[in-house]
């Protein structure tokens, strides 16, 4: 199970659209600052903020070469979160498998309820006839 | 980022019966029971259904050592057959994500032959989707992790 505190961090880490954005454009390949974060029509500070909060998820790295400031993505950068996701989907996997089953042997049980009843009444039909050719032999 | 990119978790499947008789079985405590007894050796201490709006339900699960898991939630929309829409809680401070209030929405649609329910299990605690913070980060995530990582996701 995933630590708690480093899940939180990695869905709040995706949970503005500029930060998914950056991490969408870093997917393709390692970009400067500039690159990653432009076009985004926000203020430098903000988009510094942005970075933090990604960083500090450990979503991104940042490799300072001189001037140049380029990121990247991290290897397992969701790992964890998509680990959470499967087991979610496992869980609810299984009720889709559940149910599946359980709505097979509802119908078996009333194609067999059905046959049943088909055959009492088939029976109560002869008994019927029988007991009117009985009826009409007494009143004879 | 399209709203179709923003989907929470989603899962589609289609079952030969009405939907009325599909829906009785999604609430149904005997498929919870079956459902929730997760392991063979687990079993199901009890499930409770109160199906209304604003009614709870409980879902509880015993491991072969006698942990008991529990989750839990209130029904916030009964729209028999077309439409169920509850809140996911895990109950405790040890179970998988204590604290953390989701949101699960069923819908069933006829069909010619059945009924397909589609399930969106949003994490997205509902107090924040009511201030309008970003929705649906969850299918987001799949997608970036299945598309960036290329990561095996069964599809």
């Amino acid at each position: 199970m995933a630590n708690q505190a480093q899940l939180d961090r990695t869905f709040a880490a995706c949970a503005h659209p500029i930060r998914r954005g950056i991490i969408e454009r870093l997917g393709a390949r390692e970009m400067t600052v500039g690159e990653a974060t432009c076009d985004f029509a926000v203020s430098k500070p903000s988009i510094s903020k942005h970075l933090r909060v990604l960083e500090d998820a450990g979503a991104i790295v940042r490799v300072i070469d001189g001037r140049t400031h380029r990121l990247r993505l991290t290897e397992h950068a969701l790992d964890d979160a998509q680990q959470w996701m499967s087991d979610q989907r496992a869980i609810w996997e299984r009720k889709f498998d559940v149910l599946e089953d359980y709505l097979a042997q509802q119908r078996a049980r009333r194609a067999r309820d059905s046959m049943s009843e088909a055959q009492r009444d088939s029976d109560a039909a002869g008994g019927r006839e029988r007991g009117s050719a009985r009826r009409g032999k007494d009143a004879g | 980022m399209s709203s179709r990119e923003l989907t929470a978790l989603r899962l589609e499947r289609t079952f030969a019966a009405t939907p009325e008789e599909v829906f009785d079985a999604w609430t149904s405590p005997e498929v919870l029971a079956r459902w929730w007894a997760a392991q063979p050796a687990w079993t199901s201490p009890g499930c409770e259904v109160d199906l209304r709006v604003g009614g709870r339900y409980v879902l509880r699960m015993r491991d072969e050592n006698g942990r008991v898991y529990a989750v839990g939630g209130e029904y916030r929309e009964v729209s028999r057959p077309r439409r169920l829409v509850y809140t996911w809680c895990w109950e405790g401070t040890d179970g998988p994500d204590p604290g953390a209030v989701s949101l699960v929405t069923v819908e069933f649609h006829p069909e010619a032959d059945g009924t397909t329910v589609v399930l969106e299990h949003s994490g997205l605690p509902s107090e924040q989707s009511r201030t309008g913070h970003e929705t649906g980060w969850i299918g987001t995530l799949e997608n970036l992790a299945r598309r960036i990582f290329d990561a095996d996701e069964r599809s």
